[in-house]
Parts: C-alpha cells; sequence; structure tokens
C-alpha cells in the first residue's frame, strides 16, 4: 500500500498532539503529586499542576529534540558510525576530533572562510546597518516606508529564489552588477580607479585569506605581482575563489534590515536633552554623533555583535545554492555549517559530522563568551 | 544662509535614503523584471533594464512544470500545518511562563533562554538519526513535529513579554468567577493578545517558507519537495545555459506570499523586531 504523504502528516500531527496532551497532564499529575508530598497548599498544588501542564510541551520537546539527541550525538563523536552500512557505532575515542583538528584541511578551510565572512562581513554589515538607522533617525516623511524597504531583504532572507535572483545579478560578464560598474567607469572615469583600488584591496585580503586556509601563498604573490588591476577590470564574483566569498558577504550587508532596527531603538533611546545641550555648546554634528550618540549605543552594538557573530558562524544557505557541486569553487567558500551537512548527509558519516557540530557549537560557545567578558571594557550601560 | 544649508541637508537626506532604497529593493526588481525577459536579454551583454516586449512564456512553462506546482503546494501544506500546531503551543508555553506561579518556573525559563545559544545545526545530526529511526525520513513529519513542541525560544518569549503586560486583576477576578486556567488561557488572555500572536504567526510563516536545510535532509524525494529545495534544483551547475527567465518567473511566485505577508504584517514585524531582540 502506497501511503499518501499529506494524510500521513495530518495523522501524524494529530498522534503528536494527543502524545502532546497525555506527557502534559502526566507531568502535571506528577508535579501535583510532588507539591502535595511537599505539604503545599491546596492552590498552591493547583498552580504547580498547572505550571507543569501547561509548560510541558516545551519541556518533552526539550528532552526529546535537544537533551537526548546532544547526548548521543556527544557519544557518536567519540565513535565511527556510518548510517549506511548498519554496523553498529564503533568507539575510537578521540580520533575524530584528532582527525579534525590536526589533519582535516577541509574543515580548517571551512574555518578560515566562516571567520573571513565574520571578520570581514560582519563589520561591514554592522556600519550599513548603523549607517542606514542614523538617517532614519530624524522626523521626516515616508519613514515608515523607508523603514519597510530595509526590512524587506530580511523577510525575503536566504530564501532560495532570492538567492538564485542574486546569482543572476552577480554574473560576471552579463550581470547587472558589474554592468553597472563598466557603465559608471564609462561616463565617470574616476569611479573607474576606485573601483580597481577596491578590486585590488579585495583580492590582496581573499589571497590573504586563501592562503591561511591552504598553506600556500602563491595565489597572494601573484596578486601584489599583478600590481594595479587593468583598466577593464571588473569583480569576478561567482567566478573566482578569489571572489566567492565577497559575494556572500554582499548577501549579508543586503540583509541587515535587523540590525539596522535594533540599532534605531537605540538611537530613539537616547535623550533629546543630551543632543541639544552639545549643540548649544556648539559641537558639531559629527562630534555629537561620536562623543555622545555612540557610547550610549555601545550596547546595542553589542548586542548586534553576539548575535550577528552567531549568525555568520551558522551560514548555510548562500553557500548551497550558490556553490554547491561547484568544484573548484566551492572549497574556498565553504562554511563550517557546509561542511557539517556534506559529511553527515554526503557521505553519511554520523560519527564525524557529530564531532564537527560538537566543535562548531564550542566555537560558538567560547566566542560569545569572550565578547561577555570583553563587554565591560567597551560597552556603556549609563543610560540603564 | 543658513536656511539654505537645512534645505540641502534635508534634499541630501531624501536622496541618500531613496538610494539605498532603490538598492535594497534592486534585486526585487530584477527578479520581477528578468521573468518577463527572453532569454535572449537575461544574457545580453548590454543593460536591459525592462524587456522590450514583456514576454509571459516563462510563466506559462513555469505553471506547465508539475513539480513546481506540487512543490508549490507542498510548501503551504506543511508551512500551515507547522504554523498551527506551532502558534498553539508556543502560546500555551507563555502562558505558563507569564500568567501562573509555579514552582521551578525560574529554572525552566532559564533552560528555556539558554536553548537560544544553541544552534540548530549542533542538533540535525543526531535529530536525523532518531528520524531515520522512526521511519520518518521521505515525509513531512520532521519539518513539522518538533514545532509542536513550543520550537522555538525566542518565540516563546516574545509572546510571553506580551501576556506579562496584561493585568493580573482580570485573572483574579476570573478566578474568583470560578474559571480554570484554560479557561482564562482561551478566553481572556488569548483575545487580548491578537497582536503579539500575529507577530509571532509572521515570523513563523516566514522561517517555515525560507526553510532550505532540514527539508534539504528530510524529503528525499522530488514529489515532497518544498519550493526552496525545488527552486534550488532549477539552477543546476552542470548545464552551460541556465533557464535564467523560467527560474526568475519561478523566484517570483516563491517570493510573492512572503511579500504579501509582510506587507499585511508589516507593523506587527517591525515593532516585534525590536521586543524579541532588545529585552532577550
Amino acid at each position: 500500500m502506497v501511503r499518501n504523504p499529506y494524510i500521513d502528516a495530518v495523522l501524524t500531527a494529530l498522534l503528536a498532539i494527543i502524545f502532546i496532551i497525555g506527557s502534559s497532564v502526566g507531568i502535571g499529575m506528577l508535579a501535583r503529586f510532588i507539591a502535595k508530598l511537599a505539604g503545599a497548599t491546596r492552590r498552591k498544588q493547583e498552580n504547580t499542576f498547572a505550571g507543569y501542564l501547561f509548560a510541558s510541551p516545551w519541556i518533552v520537546g526539550f528532552l526529546i529534540f535537544v537533551i537526548i539527541p546532544m547526548a548521543f550525538s556527544l557519544y557518536w563523536s567519540f565513535t565511527d558510525y556510518r548510517v549506511v552500512s548498519n554496523e553498529p557505532a564503533q568507539w575510537v575515542g578521540f580520533d575524530n576530533y584528532n582527525q579534525l583538528i590536526m589533519k582535516d584541511e577541509g574543515f580548517h578551510a571551512s574555518i578560515v572562510n566562516t571567520l573571513f565572512l565574520t571578520a570581514i562581513g560582519l563589520p561591514l554589515q554592522m556600519a550599513v546597518a548603523l549607517f542606514l538607522a542614523v538617517l532614519l533617525n530624524r522626523k521626516m516623511r515616508g519613514e515608515r516606508i523607508f523603514r519597510m524597504a530595509f526590512y524587506l531583504p530580511v523577510v525575503l532572507g536566504f530564501n532560495t529564489a532570492v538567492l538564485l535572483a542574486w546569482r543572476l545579478m552577480l554574473n560576471t560578464g552579463t550581470g547587472i552588477i558589474n554592468q553597472l560598474i563598466r557603465a559608471l567607469t564609462k561616463a565617470f572615469p574616476p569611479y573607474g580607479y576606485l573601483n580597481r583600488a577596491l578590486i585590488f584591496f579585495q583580492e590582496v585580503i581573499s589571497a590573504l585569506f586563501l592562503g591561511i586556509s591552504n598553506g600556500n601563498f602563491n595565489l597572494l604573490n601573484q596578486v601584489i605581482k599583478a600590481g594595479f588591476p587593468a583598466e577593464n577590470r571588473v569583480p569576478l564574483w561567482v567566478q573566482s575563489p578569489l571572489w566567492s566569498k565577497m559575494s556572500v558577504v554582499l548577501l549579508m550587508i543586503w540583509g541587515c534590515g535587523t540590525m539596522m532596527l535594533i540599532f534605531l531603538a537605540g538611537l530613539k533611546n537616547i535623550p533629546k536633552e543630551l543632543s541639544e545641550a552639545a549643540e548649544v555648546d556648539g559641537a558639531s554634528n559629527w562630534k555629537r554623533f561620536w562623543r555622545i550618540s555612540f557610547p550610549l549605543l555601545t550596547p546595542y552594538i553589542f548586542y548586534n555583535l553576539v548575535v550577528g557573530l552567531i549568525s555568520s558562524l551558522q551560514i548555510f544557505e548562500p553557500i548551497y545554492v550558490l556553490y554547491r557541486d561547484n568544484q573548484p569553487l566551492v572549497s574556498s567558500v565553504i562554511s563550517m555549517v557546509y561542511y557539517l551537512w556534506q559529511a553527515s548527509f554526503r557521505h553519511f558519516e554520523i560519527g564525524y559530522g557529530s564531532a564537527i557540530s560538537w566543535l562548531i557549537l564550542l566555537i560558538i560557545l567560547i566566542v560569545t563568551v569572550i565578547q561577555f567578558k570583553m563587554q565591560n571594557r567597551w560597552v556603556n550601560y549609563d543610560l540603564y | 544662509m543658513r536656511i539654505f544649508w537645512r534645505i540641502f541637508k534635508r534634499i541630501l537626506l531624501y536622496f541618500l535614503l531613496t538610494g539605498a532604497t532603490l538598492v535594497m529593493s534592486f534585486p526585487l526588481f530584477w527578479m520581477i523584471s528578468s521573468s518577463l525577459k527572453t532569454l535572449e536579454e537575461t544574457n545580453s551583454a548590454g543593460i536591459v533594464w525592462l524587456p522590450k516586449i514583456p514576454t509571459l512564456v516563462a510563466y506559462f512553462n513555469i505553471f506547465k512544470n508539475t513539480d513546481f506546482l506540487r512543490s508549490y503546494f507542498n510548501s503551504v501544506f506543511y508551512s500551515s500545518l507547522a504554523l498551527a500546531g506551532t502558534l498553539f503551543s508556543i502560546a500555551v508555553v507563555a502562558y505558563a511562563f507569564s500568567r501562573i506561579e509555579w514552582p521551578g518556573k525560574k529554572v525552566v525559563f532559564f533552560l528555556m533562554l539558554s536553548t537560544m545559544m544553541i544552534p540548530a545545526q549542533a542538533l540535525i545530526v543526531p535529530q536525523y538519526v532518531f528520524f531515520n529511526k522512526l521511519g520518518w525520513i521521505g515525509s513531512f513529519n520532521p519539518i513539522i513535529i518538533p514545532g509542536y513542541f513550543a520550537g522555538g525560544a525566542a518565540m516563546v518569549f516574545l509572546l510571553r513579554q506580551s501576556m506579562a503586560q496584561i493585568p493580573k486583576e482580570l485573572d483574579e477576578a476570573a478566578v474568583v468567577d470560578g474559571a480554570s486556567h484554560l479557561q482564562i488561557f482561551w478566553e481572556v488572555v488569548l483575545p487580548l493578545c491578537k497582536a503579539p500572536l500575529a507577530t509571532v504567526a509572521t515570523f513563523l510563516f516566514v522561517g517555515l517558507w525560507n526553510s532550505l536545510l532540514a527539508p534539504l535532509m528530510y524529503l528525499q524525494t522530488v514529489n515532497l519537495y518544498t519550493l526552496p529545495v525545488y527552486v534550488s534544483t532549477l539552477y543546476n551547475i552542470n548545464l552551460t545555459v541556465q533557464q535564467w527567465p523560467t527560474i526568475m518567473a519561478a523566484a517570483v511566485l516563491t517570493t510573492v506570499p512572503l511579500i504579501v505577508v509582510f506587507f499585511i504584517a508589516q507593523r506587527f514585524i517591525l515593532d516585534g523586531v525590536v521586543v524579541s531582540g532588545l529585552k532577550g
């Protein structure tokens, strides 16, 4: 009998609901029983029952989908376990971690690539978000429309469809972005120099990162030896290993809307009196921003930095859509999560994949803890 | 002189903002424009802003593609089924964290907030094995059911913040009248939370509609593919000529629900981002 996937899904959903209700009532009654043993009042017993009854969907889900999987994956990360071979997991100790940290060049490259997105992409993304927020932070007509326009890219986000539109725009020869660059250079020659300087700068940085990731700095030498780019040079967006990561950075900048809204909320929170007092004292706009607004904005910068780092360390979709199967190129842009996906679901090495996911988790944790430790050096909580 | 400077600054501001708006919405414009072009026009060496004669050929092509239509239906089906269960369970859990006093509430709440730190990807491998054991690979279950367990700590948090603002006197009055928590939840709290519920629903819908990694892992066969998974197969690196107009027509149709939802719910979204962000 061929099962209908739609009916199957609806029936499973109903079963899940029955399971959730059953387990919630069970946990609630257990909690009430314990409260009764502890000698709580009748009212308190009822509240204990209700509290656990209502919170149980999350508690049960947390156990099934977070705690138990994490425990298993911790165990598997020390084993050689392949789903397809149907053999039980074999304990190999720290072999997976050893291989990943000491030998696996693909994984090292994925870390360096992710580092590029974090070190180059995130500051650019935050700078653009802050710039747009400052522009929007005044009384004016149409503020709502501008805010919507800046946030729309986040909603469209990393949807495959939109990523493919970017793929079309980034074509080296016929893509609109390069055509605009060519047209601008023709119409306004000084722009050509700026463009070539940017190209040179970008290629040096990318070549440096590529050198770090494969230990071979020939490409960097070549880029420097070639010197200032020729007049007709355009960025090679999705074609060259020197540009593949920059294309993803472009996408990150485009999706800066969430950060912009956070910055805007921060700016609106700054008391007007502060700025007005400084204006009376004759401080220029520029000075007022850096001396008053910026320090008071640091908590928001900190928030965006923490969240932005976590999300840039987890980037997957753009790399999958733009570079999947693009053989020579994919290694220049592969991210940690893409590498995890490749090991686990293309090669079905569950043990190895588990070790990768624990390393990613560890990296994110360390980075976040460092940020929280560093925050009192530069984050200013005077307003709060 | 000063007044001229002021006017100049205003003009500059609007100029910059309009420019940024154009840049930000350009991919959308380009997507629509390219979907109406011929293949020659999308691959032309000169700039073709708008097609000379807009053609709907790409749309006819994509509507003839049953795989695309099925993936569209799959996306609608799975998003609505997942959305309904997830939204309801999130509301239930948010109620527990905002309107009931129970021992252990603080600990559980803290646990829930700390799960926001765990990247979803750290869990995909063991979850995959788990769903494999359940025989759920190649079905919609793995991308629908986890949400039913109040998936999404950030959304629970957002809703909890709004529920906590409803005056406590309302429940107390209801308790005096002999109402149970179930009744208070359904008859008092939920009707007062329509706006935050709409916010959460919008965020959930956008997340479900855009989701790529999980559907990619679990759906496996083309008859189950959701839109993002199917549309990504339209672009094939091994082809020398990409059918850009058709791909862009598919892209336009994929993004239409997102844009419609965004314009209807923009008030909720723009405020919700800040609430869920800043107090977390």
